[in-house]
């Protein structure tokens, strides 16, 4: 062991090791504060930017709201005449210019003043509107589903995470063998079926071995009584579906490219000088290796925020899953521009935050990236 | 060899069933109405009027026999409410229920079958109510109920007559009926909707027809008087005939609670009147009371339109319904994953044994984000009800044996794959094509029906026209076999006669030489667009180009309403949906919403201020329909009907390649007293002529 540790740290030389906290304390000493204020900084323009591109991408199919509404009335076999739609659309204000509307929105999300009647209904001063089609306030409806969007969504992804990187590590150690294949076989199917195929095809299943299809995460008692620990195995169980389906396939990516990246490390210099000098195949893996073959997994974290937020929609829909992914399907139809004009705005403020954070996590796992003076 | 078997079995089942649905329509007719003349309710005679009978008999019509029938001498009631009874949290059921003279026995359902005497407990299981209207389907009571023969009576009120020259009509209502709530249910409530919320505009629906009349050319509206508790009179200075009233399908319900409203109207819609003051309310304040109460709307225009007319999609609200949306967090909203209704405590209905309806506990609606979920969940017995598809019946009845029936509710549409045409195209070649008639029989007979009906409907549907089908009024064999014959050669030489001239690319030009392509709209989800590939290859082999644009449904309607279309395949607004001769207007081209008409309508709709002023047999529609509307004789009215729909024999505006498709739901073999062809119509409310309050469900 001790010979070990000596071979190990002369491969860094001048590069004492040092504790881990004291290298964290390091690492945020240096340009990265500075760092930080900056992307925080240009998180203003680029946000700003985005809620143009959000507002009038939505606005962009012909109607609006209104339209969209009177249709689905007629459907129902209710005709409403010209003057109440022109009403609706003065009271929504959707008679303006396309810009002022613009303006109107953001002006109130970013600040809705005290002696507004919305902030006396509801004592906040951000005002994200009103869902036209549910017909409540826009924050309401995304609260509804959030925290269970993050907790279906974070299982899933611990899921994900959790069997594909112990199995890329080993179809990368273990190149060609048995299980490479088996596991290479299996990665493939599940890219490459695509996930409501096989949701369909696990409902059927289960409807067929155990009587249930387990459509949806809850039964009808759990949606009357809340989830609570007797009931939980319950929703454990109809959890399985949605976690074989989403996971699988965000696993097999995650293999395949982690495995193609360990295998290139593995091949590289350093390794085989590593191993020339004696230090433990496992630590040449796992310290080196693996911290350099999941820089691009980690830097695809940057969506993870996101996804979190919003789920899988297409699955969740096949799913009959409760998630944020549906109704902003479900909003983006229906034209209720407010609703899937948040729930686009809150993924998009995920996204460069999550970026962010991958961008810190990648410094962190990698020293050679630096934040400054760019073209090194 | 099994396939073959199956799809036999399935071909058998579904003539019989189809056949089955003519002869009951027919059947219908007499039956219903006789019978629930005797037995449907307690209030004899008024409240089973076939509206010949409640013609004649004008003036006082309510008296001494408003007995309820001798069997029912003692009310029983659901275990659950028993229980809360002997708690003390709900008083006796006697005090929650109208007088026995008042209170409505139900007997028979819409088509007139007996009902079964259910037993208490357990919940039905739908499928989501997607919709504003989702929720009130099954469960909304309104002024008259429709039988499926077209025949009416009162349901909420008690009685409804008139005077004789049709302008003063009288409603009674029903002493000792409550809310939902438990406050009484009275004239109040009439004259509160009426004045606080109707004539304000706060529901939105100002517009109502049954209400309103012209005088000295300006729109005017019918004068209400509360006579007493429970007797209010709608006053009118010219006649009004029932057509346009008691019929008149919008006029669903005349009644909000009072007692629960009062708060949430703003003095900002106030309008005069000698019943009730302003309340003083700022628009600001009435939304906080709204929000008090858990009713969120963005503006006075949002919760008046909530409160005052979708009433029933907000929790908390009393009204008169069987079932009340529960105020429970979590399942009190129609966007619910699990939405639920319970039973009203107070509904003021009753089987023949006096035992308070409804019989089941609660209706949940269970939503589903896809199609096919709802099978799934039907399978394995989470769902109870669902509707289902042609295509799927056999194979889900296979499946599930005697544990499901079928049921099917008749369709009022006149026929499917229907082509229209824009008549009043802004390009005047393409409008003057549409118009001759030889162009719409090339159109109809270049297609072979038989095989449509094999490729697109698995020989479901059989061939037909754009006709009343049979069983409905007007049903007419001629018409309904009207320009069916396949006959290319046929449809090429109308086309040559309609002055087109054959191109060098094998496709039809107009004389000038330019292209001539029909473009086909078709909107996103109506089926339409995966028929579109069947149709293009008849047109094209007759030597018609087309083209198909294939858009989201709003896009499509604004299209529509701009007049920038050729022809539809698949209107949003088919021609038909109603078998009564009580309803014409569908077939008259008086609004701005279905395509075969186009601006037609929307001439008349906006008094001529824009749109295109209709010409020729168009004209003649709204001729007849005005002659239609001004005459109190239902017998004279249906002879108007009759010569509306020759017009439309004459003209066949829009053209259909295969008969209506009906509406069939799959019930679990739990379910009780659910009936069978019945009618699906807007009139009717849909399923709500299926009574779910009668519907009880066994283990």
């Amino acid at each position: 062991m001790e010979e070990n540790a000596y071979k190990e740290k002369s491969m860094h030389e001048g590069a004492p090791k040092k504790p881990l906290i004291q290298a964290v304390g390091d690492f945020f000493k240096k340009d990265l504060v500075q760092y930080i204020v900056k992307r925080l900084l240009m998180f203003i323009p680029t946000l700003l930017l985005i809620s143009v591109l959000v507002f009038f991408v939505i606005q962009l199919p012909p109607g609006d709201y209104v339209s969209a509404h009177i249709a689905a009335l007629a459907t129902e076999g209710e005709f409403v005449d010209a003057d109440y739609a022109a009403q609706l659309r003065a009271d929504y204000g959707l008679d303006l210019p396309v810009h002022e509307q613009y303006i109107k929105w953001i002006k109130d999300i970013i600040w809705t003043p005290t002696d507004s009647t919305y902030y006396r209904l509801y004592g906040s001063h951000h005002n994200w509107k009103y869902s036209f089609a549910y017909g409540r306030d826009v924050w309401d409806v995304v609260d509804d589903r959030l925290g269970l969007t993050i907790l279906v969504t974070a299982i899933i992804m611990i899921f994900q995470y959790a069997v594909s990187l112990p199995i890329a590590v080993y179809a990368s150690t273990h190149q060609y063998s048995v299980g490479d294949y088996i596991s290479s076989i299996i990665g493939f199917l599940g890219a490459a079926i695509p996930n409501f195929i096989l949701a369909i095809v696990l409902m059927y299943l289960s409807y067929k071995w155990t009587g249930n299809a387990n459509v949806g995460l809850f039964s009808q008692e759990m949606l009357q009584n809340g989830i609570h620990l007797y009931n939980f195995g319950e929703f454990l169980k109809r959890m399985i579906i949605p976690i074989l389906v989403i996971g699988t396939s965000g696993t097999c990516g995650i293999i395949r490219s982690v495995r193609a990246q360990m295998l290139d490390e593995v091949a590289m210099q350093y390794t085989l000088t590593a191993r020339a000098k004696g230090v433990p195949e496992r630590t040449i893996i796992m310290k080196y290796c693996f911290r350099a073959a999941i820089n691009p997994t980690v830097s695809g974290l940057g969506g993870v925020l996101s996804s979190l937020f919003s789920g899988s929609t297409v699955t969740a829909m096949v799913l009959n899953m409760q998630i944020q992914g549906p109704v902003l399907f479900k909003a983006l139809q229906a034209q209720d521009m407010y609703l899937a004009g948040a729930i686009v705005m809150v993924q998009a403020v995920l996204v460069v935050i999550g970026i962010l954070f991958s961008d810190i996590a990648l410094a962190f796992l990698d020293p050679r990236i630096r934040y400054s003076g760019g073209g090194r | 060899m099994k396939k073959r078997l199956i799809a036999l079995l399935l071909a058998g089942t579904m003539t019989l069933s189809l056949a089955a649905c003519g002869d009951t329509n027919d059947g219908q007719s007499s039956s219903p109405a006789e019978s629930q003349e005797s037995t449907q309710e307690s209030s004899a005679e008024e409240s089973t009027q076939e509206e010949s009978s409640q013609e004649e008999s004008s003036q006082e019509e309510s008296t001494p026999e408003d007995a309820p029938p001798a069997d029912v001498t003692a009310f029983s009631e659901a275990p659950m409410l028993a229980d809360l009874v002997q708690a003390g949290s709900l008083p006796a059921l006697e005090e929650r229920i109208p007088t026995a003279e008042d209170v409505y026995v139900e007997q028979v359902d819409a088509g007139g079958n007996p009902l079964e005497i259910g037993t208490y407990g357990g919940v039905i299981n739908l499928l989501g109510a997607g919709g504003s209207w989702g929720l009130s389907r099954p469960v909304l009571e309104s002024i008259i109920h429709y039988n499926s023969d077209g025949t009416y009576y009162a349901n909420v009120i008690k009685s409804f007559e008139h005077n004789d020259d049709y302008t003063v009509w009288t409603f009674k209502l029903r002493e000792g009926m409550k809310w939902s709530d438990g406050e009484d249910f009275n004239a109040d409530d009439i004259t509160f909707w009426y004045y606080m919320c109707h004539l304000t505009d706060y529901d939105t629906k100002k517009s109502w027809p049954a209400l309103m009349e012209t005088v000295d050319d300006a729109e005017a509206w019918a004068t209400l008087e509360k006579v007493d508790d429970y007797t209010v009179t709608w006053t009118f200075v010219n006649p009004k005939f029932p057509a346009d009233f008691i019929e008149n399908g919008d006029f669903k319900w005349c009644w909000a609670p009072s007692h629960y409203l009062l708060d949430m109207i703003p003095d900002s819609v106030y309008v005069e009147n000698q019943y009730w003051e302003k309340t003083g309310l700022s628009d600001e304040q009435v939304l906080l009371n709204a929000q008090a109460k858990g009713i969120d709307a963005a503006t006075v225009g949002d919760l008046g339109k909530a409160i005052a007319y979708y009433w029933w999609n907000e929790d908390g609200i009393p009204n008169l319904n069987s079932y009340v949306l529960t105020t429970k967090e979590g399942n009190n909203s129609r966007d619910a994953q699990l939405c639920i209704l319970e039973r009203n405590p107070y509904f003021w209905k009753v089987d023949a044994q006096g035992n308070q309806l409804p019989y089941c506990d609660e209706i949940h609606f269970n939503a589903t984000s896809e199609e096919g979920q709802d099978q799934l969940m039907f399978r394995s017995g989470e769902l109870d009800i669902i509707e289902v598809a042609m295509q799927d019946i056999a194979s889900l009845l296979a499946d599930l044996g005697d544990q499901a029936q079928l049921r099917e509710l008749a369709s009022t549409n006149w026929g499917s794959y229907l082509i229209t045409f824009n008549y009043t195209c802004k390009e005047e070649n393409y409008a003057e094509l549409f118009k001759n008639p030889k162009f719409r029989q090339a159109i109809s007979i270049c297609v072979d029906r038989e095989q449509v009906s094999g490729l697109l409907t698995e020989g479901f549907l059989e061939p037909g026209q754009c006709a009343p089908q049979e069983g409905n009024f007007g049903y007419d064999p001629e018409w309904e076999t009207k320009w069916t014959e396949y006959d290319v050669d046929g449809a090429k030489a109308l086309l040559e006669e309609c002055g087109l001239v054959m191109g060098a690319d094998g496709f039809y030009d107009f004389a000038d030489g330019t292209d001539f392509v029909l473009t086909l709209y078709t909107y996103t989800d109506s089926g339409a667009d995966a028929a579109f590939p069947v149709f293009e290859q008849y047109y094209n082999k007759a030597g018609i180009k087309c083209a198909t644009k294939d858009i989201e449904v709003s896009a499509f309607d604004t299209e529509i309403d701009n007049n920038d279309w050729y022809a539809v395949l698949g209107p949003h607004t088919a021609i038909g949906g109603v078998s009564l001769k009580s309803r014409v207007q569908p077939f008259v081209p008086i609004a701005q919403s279905a395509e075969w008409y186009g601006e037609y309508g929307t001439y008349y709709g906006t008094g001529g201020q824009q749109g295109v002023a209709p010409e020729g047999d168009m004209a003649k529609l709204i001729e007849i329909y005005e002659k239609w509307k001004s005459t109190p004789d239902s017998a004279e009215r249906d002879q108007y009907t009759l010569d509306i729909y020759n017009v439309h024999k004459e003209n066949l505006w829009t053209i259909a390649y295969l008969k209506a498709a009906g509406a069939y739901s799959l019930v679990s073999s739990k379910i009780h007293n659910y009936p069978d062809l019945l009618v699906s119509d807007d009139l009717y409310q849909y399923q709500n002529i299926i009574h779910y309050w009668t519907l009880f469900k066994t283990e």
